[in-house]
Formats: structure tokens, C-alpha cells, sequence
């Protein structure tokens, strides 16, 4: 997206979230049109679920819909919608074992990706992925699927950046143990490092 | 000694932003920064390359497109509810100051005000459900769901389009929504003239908001009987 795209973007959002606030129910439809697609690509990195997808996408518009008129332009719009719905999720996926295979690796210690069954990088973090703690796997999808920044993801999830900074670098760890190919990639280069 | 320790401190930050570097979104002088370790730290530069196949992975996964019509629509009906049974919620504070109730006819109010409220849940619940038992739970290839009477086009819009925008490319069309949208979004369109549907079905497929559109009934050819 172009800088002037952008900008029109974020204020197009602007104008529709002041009028959703005014009570304007074809703003509110509007946004959710402008923010459905994206959320649910996002989502379906967690569910193939689509009434999973769809609860929480319209969970996330009826806050918008009962809250716009607190925003206060302190973000972005587009980053106070996305925190919603972060927040709209977590809660769902806390709360329901149905979401996806949402066990972390702290619940299953002893388990390990066996290399002889999934032979491709894509299915290795696939697995690996579906293993994390979901704080942490949130904050990676929010970077590499979403392409937030650091301050936006902190901003998005309500935390400090060094939490942000934390969670990613134990994703990171704990990525490489389950994901021999990759981790075998690093510790080769460190070897011939040393 | 001091060296070494700052040394461990550049790795240790430089390492915590490499996954920004990998997708673009650093600040220059983070980005420059980056950009000066790894050229002297081989354990990063091993890092980099690891997380740039696992960035790569995520970003170009498949991805399932979903469109927005059908929920949109079931937002709608709640925030219906929401409306129809805020007034009432609302009236409750009135009439304790006007009238001067006692807490027991408060109390009475706000249970009438909550039992309203599951009942409008309930009776939502209770259309959906027999909506459901009423369709068939299966759907065969050569089993499609019933035409719309008068339909002559189906038409699937792009997810963004406004109703303003559909409602002018209908009007060009010389099109009417006889039903829908379905659960994947078609409208069944029939047309609001005598004009030929293949023509109205030519302008639909001009326009880029369209994303499908096929004729679902043959016209009848000149001379053949009514």
C-alpha cells in the first residue's frame, strides 16, 4: 500500500468510527466490511472453524459498535479495532479446547515433532506453531502474518515492548526445538562459527 | 571486560529486533543498526536466515477467503436485539424517579426487563433452530437449493461494495434482488424490464466489484410460444 493509500485508509477509518460513535449503523457496516477480510485470514491461522471465525469477528464489532465513543485517537483505528479482536480471541481460545489444536508446549512437554512424519518446513510450523503458549503465537502471527510492528503489537495487546520482545524470543526458542531443519540451520552455522 | 559485556548487550538487542527486520518494519536507524552487527556476527546472520524462512512460511501460507455477507447480516440481528431491548433496559431508572416505587417494584422491573430480554434471545434461538430443522442437514452436487421465483441471474459482489454501489450497478442492469445474500453471498437478480438478460449479464460483468455472474434461466428465443 502506497504512504498516500495509507493515509486515506486511516482516515477514511477515522471518519467512519466518529460517525459509528454518532450512532451511524452503515459506518459500523462499512468498517466491518473494510476490517472482515483481514481478520478472518488472521483467524483462520488459528481455526478452519468459519463460525468460530465469525463469532469472534462480530463479538469484536459489537464493542466497536457499544465503545467508539471512548476511542480517543490515542492509536490508530485500525490498531484499536485489531486489539479488540486480540483480546475477543484470547478470551475464545482460553476458553474453548475446541479452537484449532491450542495445546502449548508446556502442556505436552514430553511430546516432540518426529521428523520422518512431517518433512517440510511448512508442516514442521505448523505443528510447532500450534504448540505454543498463545500469547506467544498471537505475537508472531501479529509480526509475520499481520506485519505489525514492535510498538503496534505492544500497543495491540495492551503490554510493554520488552514484553512483546519476550514473548517472541521465547516463541523463537521454542520454535527452533521442535523444528529440527531449522534449528539444525542455526546450530550448523554456530558450529562452523566456533 | 567492559567491551565484552557491551558487546553482549548489542547481540542481545540486535537479536530481540531481528524479527522486525525480517519483515520490514524497523526504524532506519534500528534497521542500520541491525545491519552493522550482522555484518560481524555470524550467529546472527544465522538467526536472520532462520527467521526469514519461518516469516516466509507464514506469509505466504494459504489462506481461506470467507465472505462477509451472511455475517454481517448476523450482526445485524443482534444488534437489533441490542436496540430493541435497550429502551426498555433504559425505562427502568424513569419510573423510579418519577413514580417513587418501592425497591420490591424496582427489583420486579429490572426481573420483567431480564426476562424480556431471554425471551428475545429465546425465541431468536428457537426461529434459528427450526430454520435448521426445516432445511435439510446435507446438500448434494445435484441437489441445489430451490430457485427464487422470477430469478434470472445469480451474482456474487466483491465483500467491500456499499449499497449504494450495488444499487446503482442493479439500476444499470435494470436488475432487482429477488433473495439473498446466501451463506457464500450470491443474490438471486431478476430483471425489472424487458431488457435481454443476456445484456443486463454483459454490464454485471464489466463491472470489478462483480465476481460472478451467470445467467440461470434461458431466454426465450423470437417467435418461440410463451
Amino acid at each position: 500500500m502506497t504512504p498516500l493509500a495509507k493515509n486515506s485508509t486511516k482516515e477514511r477509518d477515522s471518519a467512519l468510527l466518529t460517525a459509528v460513535a454518532a450512532g451511524d449503523r452503515r459506518a459500523l457496516e462499512e468498517l466491518y466490511l473494510g476490517y472482515h477480510r483481514r481478520l478472518a485470514r488472521f483467524l483462520s491461522r488459528f481455526t478452519a472453524r468459519y463460525e468460530n471465525i465469525e463469532e469472534i469477528i462480530n463479538d469484536t464489532f459489537m464493542v466497536v459498535w457499544q465503545n467508539a465513543n471512548e476511542f480517543r485517537n490515542a492509536s490508530l483505528v485500525s490498531t484499536w479495532i485489531i486489539g479488540i479482536a486480540y483480546r475477543t480471541a484470547l478470551k475464545a481460545f482460553r476458553s474453548q479446547k475446541n479452537y484449532a489444536d491450542m495445546g502449548s508446549l508446556d502442556d505436552h512437554p514430553e511430546q516432540s515433532v518426529d521428523p520422518t512424519i512431517a518433512t517440510e518446513i511448512h508442516d514442521w510450523l505448523q505443528q510447532g506453531l500450534g504448540r505454543l503458549p498463545i500469547e506467544q503465537r498471537l505475537t508472531m502471527e501479529l509480526a509475520y502474518h499481520m506485519g505489525h510492528s514492535l510498538e503496534e503489537i505492544a500497543a495491540i495487546t495492551d503490554c510493554p515492548v520488552g514484553t512483546v520482545k519476550a514473548r517472541m524470543f521465547h516463541a523463537r526458542e521454542k520454535l527452533r526445538q521442535c523444528l529440527p531443519a531449522l534449528s539444525g540451520a542455526a546450530s550448523e552455522s554456530r558450529a562452523r562459527i566456533e | 571486560m567492559t567491551g565484552h559485556l557491551t558487546g553482549d548487550c548489542e547481540h542481545q538487542e540486535v537479536s530481540a529486533l531481528i524479527p522486525w527486520y525480517v519483515n520490514a518494519r524497523l526504524s532506519e536507524s534500528e534497521r542500520l543498526k541491525v545491519d552493522a552487527h550482522i555484518a560481524g556476527c555470524a550467529a546472527c546472520r544465522a538467526d536472520l536466515h532462520v527467521e526469514q524462512q519461518v516469516f516466509e512460511a507464514i506469509k505466504g501460507a494459504p489462506t481461506v477467503e470467507y465472505m462477509p455477507a451472511a455475517s454481517l447480516k448476523r450482526l445485524q440481528t443482534r444488534l437489533d436485539t441490542l436496540q430493541s431491548v435497550a429502551p426498555a433496559a433504559d425505562a427502568v431508572p424513569v419510573v423510579r424517579i418519577r413514580s417513587g416505587w418501592p425497591k420490591r417494584a424496582l427489583m420486579a422491573a429490572s426481573v420483567a426487563v431480564v426476562a424480556i430480554t431471554i425471551s428475545l434471545l429465546l425465541a431468536d434461538r428457537w426461529v434459528q433452530f427450526r430454520a435448521q430443522q426445516a432445511a435439510p442437514n446435507y446438500r448434494t452436487v445435484t441437489n441445489s437449493p430451490p430457485r427464487a421465483r422470477d430469478e434470472v441471474i445469480r451474482a456474487v459482489f466483491a465483500p467491500t461494495i456499499t449499497l449504494i454501489e450495488l444499487q446503482a450497478i442493479l439500476d444499470e442492469a435494470e436488475l432487482r434482488i429477488v433473495s439473498g445474500p446466501t451463506e457464500a453471498g450470491v443474490y438471486s437478480l431478476a430483471a425489472k424490464s424487458n431488457r435481454p438478460v443476456r445484456s443486463s449479464l454483459a454490464l454485471l460483468r464489466q463491472h470489478p466489484t462483480v465476481r460472478f455472474a451467470e445467467q440461470t434461466r434461458e431466454e426465450p428465443a423470437p417467435g418461440d410460444s410463451p
